[in-house]
Formats: C-alpha cells, structure tokens, sequence
C-alpha cells in the first residue's frame, strides 16, 4: 500500500515487515523517530519484538550483539556521535559474523554541534568488516531494510544501511510498503546454525593464539566478499517480487559519457537533475550511483566507470588529511587498470550545506573545462 | 598444544581446511568445567541487617520485619511478630515519641515512614485481652514486679514468656502507673490500659493493685517469696520551686497531683486562669488538661523553645488547642491575698548564656528585669523524682536514683534470698515509655541468664542490636525472622548505603484528626488510626533498608547468571559460586543494602 512517510518511519516499517524479535536502540538526532516509532509499533503488538532500552549506543550495540549470538534476528539504529560510541562492538559483531541490521542516519560528526547530512560518521566504519548500503530514497530505504536481512542470514555479515539526515529521514515521499505475507514471502524466518545457549553455556570470541588468528580473520574477509556474489541474486529476487530493482551500482548515461559523476545519498537525486540539464545543453555527462560500499565491487566499477574517460567523485565526507572517502576508494580500484579514467576528487556539502543542481552543473563544467583538477580535493563551496 | 595437534582436533568437528576456519572461535562443546568462581577473591552474601529505625528505637523493635508482613495484609502475624520485641503496640502506637522516625532513611527522599501510626493500627488489630498464643509451661521460679508501669508490665510480660510465676504489685486501685495516672486519657485511653492488664492476667501474671511494698521489711518479705524482684516504682514526687508562696498558697499544685487527680475522677478545681511552669512532657500533658478542664492556659519555660525537653508534637498540638507559652521566664515569688489564694506570679525575665552541662544554654536573670504574670492557679511541672522511701538505706541511692550494674541488677545488702533488678524512671535512663519497656525485657533476660547460668555479657553481646543499647528478645528465644536468611542485627543501614534511584517520592500518609477546638472539648482520644488501606499505602513507603524484599534486582543484574532463585516456596536467592566471579555488581545494585560483600577465606598453606 501506497503511504506517505518519512525515511526514518520507512525504516520502522521496515523492521516491522522484516519480523525483527529484539530491537535495541538509543535515541538520537536525527534517528529519534525511528526508535520513537518501533517502541509504538512494539508496544501495538504489530511487532512481537523484545524493545530493550539502554543508556547508549555502546550498549545498545553490544545488546543486540548478545541477542544475535543467542540467533534472533535483530536490530538497531544510530547516527554520528552514536554510530562511533558503537565502533568497538562494530568491529566485533562483523568479527563473530552475527547478521545485524543497523541503520545509519548520516550526520555530521562534532564538534561544532551539527546534526545535518554528512556520510563521515559510517565511512568512518568502513574498516568494522560491516557491509554498508547507501541510500537515495525513502522507498529504497523501506527495502534495503528487508533485503539487508536476507543478504545477512545468508552469509553471516552484518549489514549496515545508510541514508542522509533530514534530507531522507525528516522528508516525507511516497513509499509503496510491502504486505507482511509479501514480505514474509521473500524473508523466512532466521534459522541460525549454531546460537547461545545457557543451558549449554560455550565460549564466543576467547583468547586466540597467532597460530588461528589470522585464519579466523580471512574468513571474515572471506564471508564479506561472499556478498559481491549474494547480493545481485537477492537484487533480482527482491525485483521479482516487488519490481523495484536495486544494484550494486546505478548507471544513469553513462553510455557515450565524457564525464560520469560518481555519488552516493541524497545528492544522486540533484546530479540526476544536473545530468538532464547539461544533457539537453549538449553536455555528455552521465552518473554513478554507489550503493554498495563493502565489500568493494572493484569490478563493477571498473566497467562502469572504464566507459570514460574523466570521472568526478562528489564525497560529502572528509578524511582530513587525506580528502573524500568515496574519490579515494575509487582511485585504488582503477589504479590496476590499463587505461584508467582520470579522476577528480570533490568534496561538497559537509555539515548538511545544501548541494543544489546549480552547483553540480558547476562541478560538471569544471570536470568537463579541466583534464587534471588544479587542487586534490577540490573542496566546492569553501568560503574564502 | 602444537598446530599439528589442532588441525587433527579440526578435523574431528568436520573442518578439512584452514579456509573453513570459523570467524568466531567457539568453544564446540559445553564450557560448563569452567568455574570462574575460582576467580573471585570477595564474595557476595545475603545477610540482613538491622535498618536505622530499629537501631534508633530503645526496645529494638523489629520494624520492618512487621512493617513487612503488614504490607502483605497479615495483620494478626503483623501485630504478633510486633510484640515480640515490644509487648504493647496499641499503647506505644499512640504516646512513643518515635525514636524510629528521625532516623528513618526515607527522609532522604522525603518524609519518614508513620511508624508509629503503624504500630498503632497493628495494635488495634487483636483484642488486648488475647493471651500469648504460645506460652510456656512454668519454670518454677518466681517474678515479683514492683510497679505496674511500662517497665513493670514489659518485665511481667517477658518474664512470663519465659516461664516465670509473675506477681506484678501496685501501690494504686488502679494498674498501669504513669500510663493510667500520668499520661492524659486524650492521648492513652484508660480503657485501653485496662485491656492490656486483661491480655497481661490471661497470660496468667497474678495482678496486686492496692499492694504497696511500702517499706524495707515488706521488700525483705517479698525477697523471701520470691527468685527474682523487679523494682519499677517510677517518679512521683514533684521537684520544688523553691519560691516564696509556694508551699502557703491556695492555687499551687504539682503537675503530677494535677494528671493523678483527673485520671482516678477526683475533684480537682482550676481557676480561670491557669500558669504552669516546666517545658517537659509533664508541664504539656498538665497545659492540655488544663484546657480540657476550661481554663486559659500559659505555659512558662526559663529557655527558649528550642531547649524544650517535651516533644515537639505535643508542643504543636498544645498550640493548636490555644496554650500560651511564654519562653525565657523563671518565677520569683508567688504573691496571695489576704485569704492565701494566688494572684499573680512575679517572674524574671531570662536570657541564655553558656551551655551548661547538659549542652543546652544555662538561663540567666536579666538583673531588674521582673514582670507579672495575673492567674489565679499555679502548676508546677519542673521536674519528677522518686519516692524511695520504702528502702530507707538498704539500697545505696545516689543523685536521687539508683544505679544498678550494667544488667540493671541492684546489688544491695538486704535480707532475703531473691536478687533484686531496676528500671524505668527510678535508674538513669530516658523516662520515656519506650525506654521503661526496654529496661522491663533487659532486665527479664539479665534474670533469666542468671537463672540458666549463661553467661551473662556473652549473651547480651550476642542478642545486642545494632549499635545502641536494644536487645533482640527474638534473638534470645531463637526465634525465626521474617526473611529465612542470616542475620546480622549489628550491621546499621544507613542513608549512604540506599540506592535511592530505585526508590520513587511517595507523599507520607496523614492521619485525619478533628480540629483543634473540638477536640479540646473533651479527654476523649481524637485521633483516629489508620484504615487497613491507609496502613498498607503507608507500609509500602517502607525501604526496607538492610532486608531482602526479593525485588530480583541481583536476579536481573548478574552478569554471570549465578544469582539463583529458590522458587516461589522458598525465600530469596542463592548464589552459584562455582560461577560469581565476585563482580559485586548484585551488591552494588541492591537498593537496600541487603548483600555484603566479604574476603573469601585464604586457604592454608599445606605444611611442608
């Protein structure tokens, strides 16, 4: 049924329609309402989940870790300053293969104070050995939801989705949301193989000699990597039943593209917009939309991206020192390429500065008047 | 163990190669063997302890072991449990001056508990008149109690309780001492004092009202007749004045002849306009009287109010019904007329000084300083001692009371075979009714050592509760406590070991008493105890500091699952030590202080 709803209700509903057993969250800006609408939703009966609260997202992460090795499915959701509380038991959830979902509200990180749209807080988490989707839209995030769980169960690595901060999560669209037995159609219920139990209390996760490390973390990698394979076919089984597609990455005229921007969230949508744009000026550009991010698809960028030769990647994150997160991936990926696209590093819109179409034709006449960028990155916008 | 080893015992759980190595290390089978209990070098206990209003209350009543079963409606198991360690709830519940509700830790948060509104209604639960459900048969010995005061009824009740042939002698027709004749029947009915005496005859304690002991030989008699005497003859003479007019006077009269009079119906005549003098309890119960009795009253006290010695209740209460208190004011002289009636009282005005020796500032005249104060009637309420003139100097006196040894026995050169013990008034103590009904189970149990051959400090040690002077009588009968757990009455409860954050601001209960001018009207008692609802929403205010209330906080809070639960027929939890690893968490997170932490014993080192 056709609703309309915000991106942080979506993920509610989501969560509702994946039959989560244990959600445990902390509040915070701009990811509120997502909690605010699971404890209603818990507390209706619609969702025979165990809400339980805590005092932080360390917790509340480290609950679910608990809850997912006893094999429930579960849940929870952050953003900023509370995705990175979370960073210690991120690592270690990835580390034991316990499929969680989380869902990221992408929001600046402090200081200063800032709860507007930023992909810093999840990159930052890049190294956890957690998968990460990034979102464009409310629907998208509604289904990434579902699908994360099926991709998860299959290959025990935890999942996280991410969308931006009020441009998504505070916005109401149109989102068409699934019947439960739709959705019950595409999910089963989560059968673990092996789970904690107290009656037969086992050691998780004890001292490990040099001698097995290394091995235990290969196989973390490994399973990761699994997802490349996983994915596309939960992609095209979830296509089947719901008509909406979602690959690993968007193409949008790429075909005959002199420059093929590369973004992720929200600002796909206003490049889209651009593309048209500079399209009907005469302008062959094209666009890339990244949704997954781990485990890196170093192939389908590759071929996607081989189709150029000038590449423009927007990051609305910031490694300082080093600069967008995205535009660096990229390079390593291509670098092993025999003729590679040459690439030119933006970073815009950090803290939630709004990047509007203007702007991106902006960068598009600047990739398209440049062959090499005259500073790495080229920080758009920056005020002198 | 080498690789090689590992990779064979890989093998045997089906995995063929490094490439099918887990993520997680997971033990394969039950990690059961391994007690991490042997980690733990502090381990957790359950021991209850005595909360802070037992400690505070002179009899060392169990309070919240009452309070608890009030709470799960068992009023009649309630009100027995009550008596075990003070016989007279329906008594105290009305006229204690709650030495238990200052020390109460709910005023941390925000009223104390109404533990004596409490003790009243469990008081009025069972008829006085019923005996003791389970008393002993006789041990042959034989109890004589001078006095039936609170410390002579408390001694005949306790000394019947352990099998002794009680005789409880009375000077008076009427039984019950300062509770019949001293305290006014607006706060302690006289019917309900008869009603304790018909409980206490049921137990079989043979009463002697109208038996003065009277003088030495007498006492030598009784000394003969009996194992044991018990000597709680109270305070009946009124300290003097020492002013011109006092003795001449028509209109002078002592506070204690005042109560006496009006509580045995004998004619007593007031003028309009009546002064008395004191600041205690007595001056107070005569100021009340006296308003019953129609007059204008006015209360004079050389201190200010704060020095006052009578409870701040009552001083509220004696206001409310339109007492006059006139503070910082000592009498010179008491003028007459020609036909000797008082006219005026002429009185120095004071101020305060140094403190003296009982801490409180010393009253000075302000030199010149006289003013009048007109009335027609004088009460002298400045003091009471004792009448010991029937031991002449068989026993040695000092400062007007006796001073039995620490287990309250007199050690005197008389005649006679019985040993001789006191309290209450007569002995340097509180003369409170709390602290006479202390002294009547002391010394019932210093008796009883004797009577046994126990040895006497060993067992006062061991029945002490907390740190004050109160005995445990339960302790002594071995008797079970509410929660089957161990117990250390010496352990005191205080504010800082409650975790308040478990506990939630709940208003304290109020008693609805009639106003001040309807009440004043009568002697009747005006207030009202509780109703069974009122006790209960107040009992449930009760922390139950120190004592398990099974509120599965340690249940919930364990990290390593070794708080076990005994099931519902079975009080509290049990610790699995083969697994505590002795984190403390269950007792940091008790909110009641329930769980103490101790050393795990270090083992001996093996002889070589």
């Amino acid at each position: 049924m056709k609703q309309v709803i915000k991106g942080n209700h979506a993920v509610a509903q989501g969560v509702r329609l994946s039959r989560v057993e244990v959600i445990s969250a902390y509040p915070i800006t701009p990811q509120t309402t997502i909690v605010e609408e699971l404890s209603e939703i818990c507390a209706s009966g619609k969702l025979d989940a165990k809400f339980i609260k805590v005092e932080s997202e360390h917790s509340a992460m480290a609950a679910v870790v608990g809850s997912s090795t006893a094999g429930v499915r579960s849940f929870t959701a952050t953003s900023s300053q509370g995705l990175l509380l979370m960073h210690e038991v991120l690592h270690w959830s990835a580390g034991a293969g316990l499929p969680i979902v989380l869902a990221n509200v992408n929001r600046a990180v402090a200081p200063g104070w800032n709860i507007w749209a930023d992909q810093t807080d999840s990159l930052a988490q890049r190294d956890t050995g957690w998968i990460q989707f990034y979102c464009e839209s409310n629907q998208e995030v509604l289904d990434s939801v579902i699908m994360s769980y099926r991709l998860a169960e299959q290959i025990m690595v935890p999942v996280m989705l991410t969308y931006d901060a009020f441009f998504l999560s505070h916005t109401s669209e149109i989102v068409d949301v699934p019947e439960p037995d739709e959705a019950d159609a595409f999910l089963p219920p989560y059968v673990p193989n092996s789970k904690l139990d107290v009656d037969h209390p086992r050691a998780f996760g004890g001292l490990i000699s040099p001698d097995l490390y290394f091995e235990g973390r290969y196989a973390v990698h490994h399973n990761t990597l699994k997802a490349l394979d996983v994915y596309p076919q939960v992609c095209k089984e979830f296509s089947g039943a719901f008509g909406r597609d979602y690959d690993i990455v968007e193409e949008y005229e790429t075909e005959d593209a002199d420059v093929i921007a590369v973004t992720a969230g929200t600002i796909t949508s206003v490049t889209r917009i651009a593309v048209n744009s500079l399209r009907e000026k005469g302008h062959k550009v094209g666009l890339m939309k990244l949704r997954l991010f781990r485990p890196v698809p170093t192939e389908r960028w590759r071929q996607v991206l081989g189709k150029t030769s000038k590449v423009v990647v927007i990051d609305r994150n910031l490694t300082a020192g080093l600069g967008g997160v995205f535009a660096s991936e990229i390079q390593a990926a291509l670098y092993a390429m025999e003729t590679r696209p040459s690439i030119i590093p933006v970073v815009a819109g950090l803290g939630g500065r709004d990047v509007t179409p203007e702007d991106v034709e902006g960068i598009f006449n600047y990739a398209l008047t440049h062959d090499r960028p005259t500073q790495k990155p080229l920080f758009w916008g920056l005020k002198e | 163990m080498s690789m090689i080893k590992r990779s064979v015992l890989a093998r045997q759980f089906g995995i063929k190669t490094w490439r099918e190595f887990p993520p997680m290390n997971t033990s394969l089978g039950t990690m059961l063997h391994n007690q991490t209990g042997s980690w733990r070098y502090l381990k957790p206990i359950y021991e209850d302890k005595t909360p802070p209003c037992q400690n505070a209350c002179p009899a060392g009543n169990d309070i919240e072991g009452w309070i608890k079963l009030l709470q799960n409606g068992d009023f009649k198991q309630a009100y027995w449990h009550l008596k075990r360690e003070q016989p007279f709830p329906a008594m105290l519940g009305r006229v204690c001056f709650t030495f238990c509700e200052p020390a109460c830790n709910r005023l941390e948060l925000d009223e104390a508990v109404g533990i004596r509104e409490l003790e009243r209604f469990l008081g009025d639960q069972v008829p006085l008149s019923t005996p003791h459900p389970d008393l002993p048969d006789g041990n042959g010995k034989r109890l004589a109690v001078v006095g039936s005061g609170p410390a002579g009824m408390s001694a005949a009740y306790y000394g019947r309780l352990l099998g002794y042939d009680v005789h409880l002698f009375e000077a008076l027709p009427v039984m019950g001492g300062v509770l019949r004749v001293g305290i006014p029947a607006y706060r302690l009915p006289r019917e309900l004092v008869e009603a304790e005496f018909e409980g206490l005859k049921n137990m079989g304690i043979v009463m002697k009202p109208n038996t003065p002991v009277g003088d030495v030989e007498a006492l030598a008699k009784l000394r003969n007749a009996f194992d044991y005497i018990f000597l709680a003859t109270g305070v009946h003479l009124s300290m003097k004045l020492l002013v011109k007019g006092e003795d001449e006077g028509r209109g002078v009269l002592s506070g204690l002849a005042l109560l006496k009079k009006v509580a045995q119906s004998e004619p007593v005549h007031l003028g309009k306009k009546t002064a008395i003098i004191g600041g205690g309890n007595t001056a107070i119960d005569c100021a009340r009287t006296a308003v019953r009795m129609g007059c204008d009253v006015t209360v004079l006290y050389r201190r200010s109010e704060a020095e006052m010695p009578a409870h701040p209740e009552e001083v509220r209460e004696a206001r409310e019904e339109g007492v006059q208190f006139r503070f910082l004011a000592a009498p010179e002289r008491i003028e007459l007329n020609e036909d000797g009636f008082v006219t005026k009282l002429v009185c120095s005005e004071m101020r305060l000084g140094p403190p003296d020796e009982s801490g409180r500032r010393r009253p000075e005249k302000k030199e010149g300083a006289l003013f009048d104060i007109m009335t027609d009637t004088i009460v002298t309420a400045i003091g009471e001692r004792p009448d010991f003139s029937y031991l002449k100097d068989a026993v040695p006196i000092e400062n007007g009371i006796l001073h039995p040894d620490e287990n309250l026995q007199v050690h005197a050169a008389l005649n006679g075979n019985a040993k001789i013990y006191a309290g209450g008034d007569i002995i340097d103590m509180p003369h409170t009714v709390v602290h006479a009904v202390a002294a009547g189970k002391k010394a019932v149990i210093a008796m009883d050592c004797d009577h046994k051959g126990k040895h006497i400090s060993e067992v006062m040690e061991s029945i002490a509760v907390g740190n004050g002077s109160a005995l445990s009588f339960s302790k002594y009968m071995e008797w079970k406590p509410v929660n089957s757990v161990s117990q250390n009455l010496r352990k005191v409860v205080d504010s800082e070991k409650i975790v308040y954050d478990y506990f939630q601001k709940v208003p304290r209960t109020k008693r609805e008493d009639p106003d001040a001018d309807s009440r004043k009207r009568s002697f009747d008692v005006y207030s009202r105890t509780f109703t069974g609802d009122d006790a209960q929403k107040e009992a449930a205010r009760c922390l139950h500091c120190g004592r398990c209330t099974e509120c599965d906080n340690c249940l919930i809070f364990c990290p390593d699952m070794s708080v076990l639960y005994k099931g519902s027929d079975r009080f509290g939890y049990a610790f699995d030590y083969d697994y505590c690893k002795g984190c403390g968490i269950c007792f940091t997170e008790c909110p009641r202080h329930a769980i103490s932490m101790v050393e795990e014993e270090t083992p001996v080192p093996e002889e070589v």
